[in-house]
């Protein structure tokens, strides 16, 4: 498939891999600095905003399961021997992006960090969530200049600095792909074991329905599921196709102080965009603890208790991701009790905020590490 | 409320030897400046200041000897007739996250405050009492563990102590 700039996009099977490889990349990156925000909210206040971040959160986690899917389903492997080493896939050096970092859609305009909840990191979940619509043939490659080393999606035969735009726009061209792969293959393109499939009785009421992927219908369904959950279903409306609010909506709630409201029997009735008419309500920027933004480990004095605490955070997580991504690799039972991890994660997260990072001259409280141990 | 004051810093100290957790686990629980509001208003800052003020002295005084800090801690504080009922008091408060009125003899010798009632400071006060940790279970109807979690052992890990 070649675009009107000349760039030939996803044309084989191993090029769609990468893609998908990137896309879980992606749906993760956006969930460390999430949870930051949700977990710096201090116990029993703002729970509109505690709600709205929660739930997207909780999508991110059904959009990675999804890709995985997509992944499996076109013979996608998360353990692999690649030039006598391992390779994979959640646990790969590369999988968490040192924050503050771009995302690896290559977008340079802004970069996604962890931090407390606020009007700028609101204002950067915002950016996070844009859309925007590209009509079919058109490039869906934005040239931007590069101002620094960023982690970009590499476009083949393009140049470094060709990024997309929007998180729509990548998937909008992972769904090119698999018809192009598909028009060429045929049903050999899904060659994948269906038993490695999650299906719904091992994702349990997660931010939506997970789509298990067995042909390129499935495949489509799943990619869409992603991409109208964040932006909605088009530009110029606020909700997506199960009619729910895009995430760019749900936040700029945060930013409005007041709800959007979805008519869902007649969706042409519902709010225009940026002009909600739902209830109002009060956003407490102050009732938020002041942690330390992108934390290190070496931000913490060696021997107290937070150090100790933000070791075992670090590790907990990267357990987490190991016991994800074995779940995608072929043991779908084992993702109820890796899920169930993150509710202890949420725990090890909270206690770090609320406590304040022994001899920091600024007052900080400490936040939790996304590193590979 | 201002959590770098010395006063605070105080209170969490005392919580943290009445207690037997960590500084650390009593920050962590979201509740500590609740908690240090809802003594102080309760009991008013004269009391209050006394009590801090008490501890501080045994505190130094014991110079980082934990049986010397316990020792004074069980003659000055707990076999007192003023601060005693209030150091029960908050231990309950930070266990199962309800402070108990004071006991008649407190109230008749020290004073009757209108607030000193027995009541759940907040909502989320109740998931965090330090009871869940001690016996290792998840606190009942809440802190959700994810779907059918309840055919694993329980997440919560034994406190250390």
């Amino acid at each position: 498939m070649t675009t009107d700039n000349g760039y030939n996009l996803i044309t084989t099977v191993e090029e769609l891999h990468y893609y998908l490889k990137q896309a879980m990349k992606l749906e993760h990156a956006t969930i460390p600095p999430y949870i930051t925000a949700l977990y710096s909210i201090q116990p029993g206040t703002n729970l509109e905003g505690f709600h709205i971040i929660r739930q997207v959160a909780v999508e991110e986690m059904l959009h990675l399961t999804l890709v995985a899917n997509v992944f499996n389903a076109v013979g996608g492997k998360f353990v692999e021997q690649k030039d006598g080493k391992v390779q994979t896939v959640l646990t790969a050096p590369d999988f968490i992006p040192p924050y503050p970092t771009y995302l690896p859609t290559g977008s340079v305009d802004f970069q996604v960090g962890l931090g407390k909840f606020s009007p700028a990191t609101i204002e950067t979940f915002i950016k996070i969530e844009r859309a925007e619509e590209v009509d079919e043939g058109k490039p869906l490659v934005v040239s931007r200049p590069v101002q620094e080393h960023c982690h970009f999606l590499t476009i083949h035969n393009g140049q470094p600095s060709d990024t997309f735009y929007s998180i729509g726009l990548f998937y909008a061209e992972i769904i090119r792909g698999l018809n192009a792969l598909y028009k060429e293959m045929g049903n050999a393109l899904f060659c994948g074991d269906p038993q490695r499939q999650i299906t719904p009785e091992y994702y349990y009421n997660g931010g939506g329905d997970i789509v298990p992927v067995t042909d390129l219908r499935s495949a489509i369904r799943a990619i869409r599921v992603i991409q109208e959950q964040g932006e909605g279903s088009r530009v110029g409306a606020i909700y997506d196709a199960e009619r729910e609010l895009g995430h760019y909506y749900r936040f700029e709630q945060l930013k409005q102080g007041r709800y959007y409201i979805v008519n869902r029997d007649d969706p042409e009735q519902s709010d225009r965009p940026h002009q909600p008419t739902g209830e109002s309500f009060t956003v407490d920027w102050d009732a938020v603890y002041p942690i330390k933004e992108n934390a290190k480990l070496s931000d913490y004095p060696v021997g107290t208790e937070v150090y100790e605490a933000a070791k075992d955070f670090q590790s907990a997580y990267s357990k987490f991701l190991k016991d994800i991504e074995y779940a995608f690799d072929g043991h779908p039972e084992e993702l109820i009790p890796a899920v169930g991890g993150m509710f202890r994660l949420k725990e090890q997260a909270s206690y770090l905020m609320r406590n304040p990072i022994p001899e920091n001259k600024d007052g900080l409280n400490a936040a939790p590490i996304f590193r590979l141990d | 409320m201002d959590i770098n004051s010395p006063e605070f810093k105080n209170f969490i100290k005392l919580s943290a030897v009445l207690t037997g957790y960590s500084q650390f686990h009593l920050q962590g629980t979201g509740q500590a400046a609740l908690y240090f509001d809802t003594v102080k208003k309760i009991i008013g800052q004269n009391i209050f200041g006394e009590l801090l003020e008490t501890f501080q002295e045994l505190d130094s005084k014991a110079q980082n000897d934990e049986s010397i800090l316990i020792d004074g801690l069980r003659s000055k504080i707990l076999s007192s007739e003023k601060f005693g009922p209030i150091a029960r008091n908050i231990i309950k408060l930070w266990y199962i996250s309800t402070w108990y009125q004071l006991p008649k003899e407190w109230r008749d010798t020290f004073g009757t405050e209108e607030k000193d009632e027995t009541f759940i400071p907040s909502p989320a006060a109740y998931p965090e009492g330090l009871l869940w940790p001690t016996i290792g279970v998840n606190p009942p109807g809440a802190k959700g563990q994810g779907y059918a979690t309840w055919s694993e052992s329980p997440s919560v890990s034994l406190a250390k102590s």
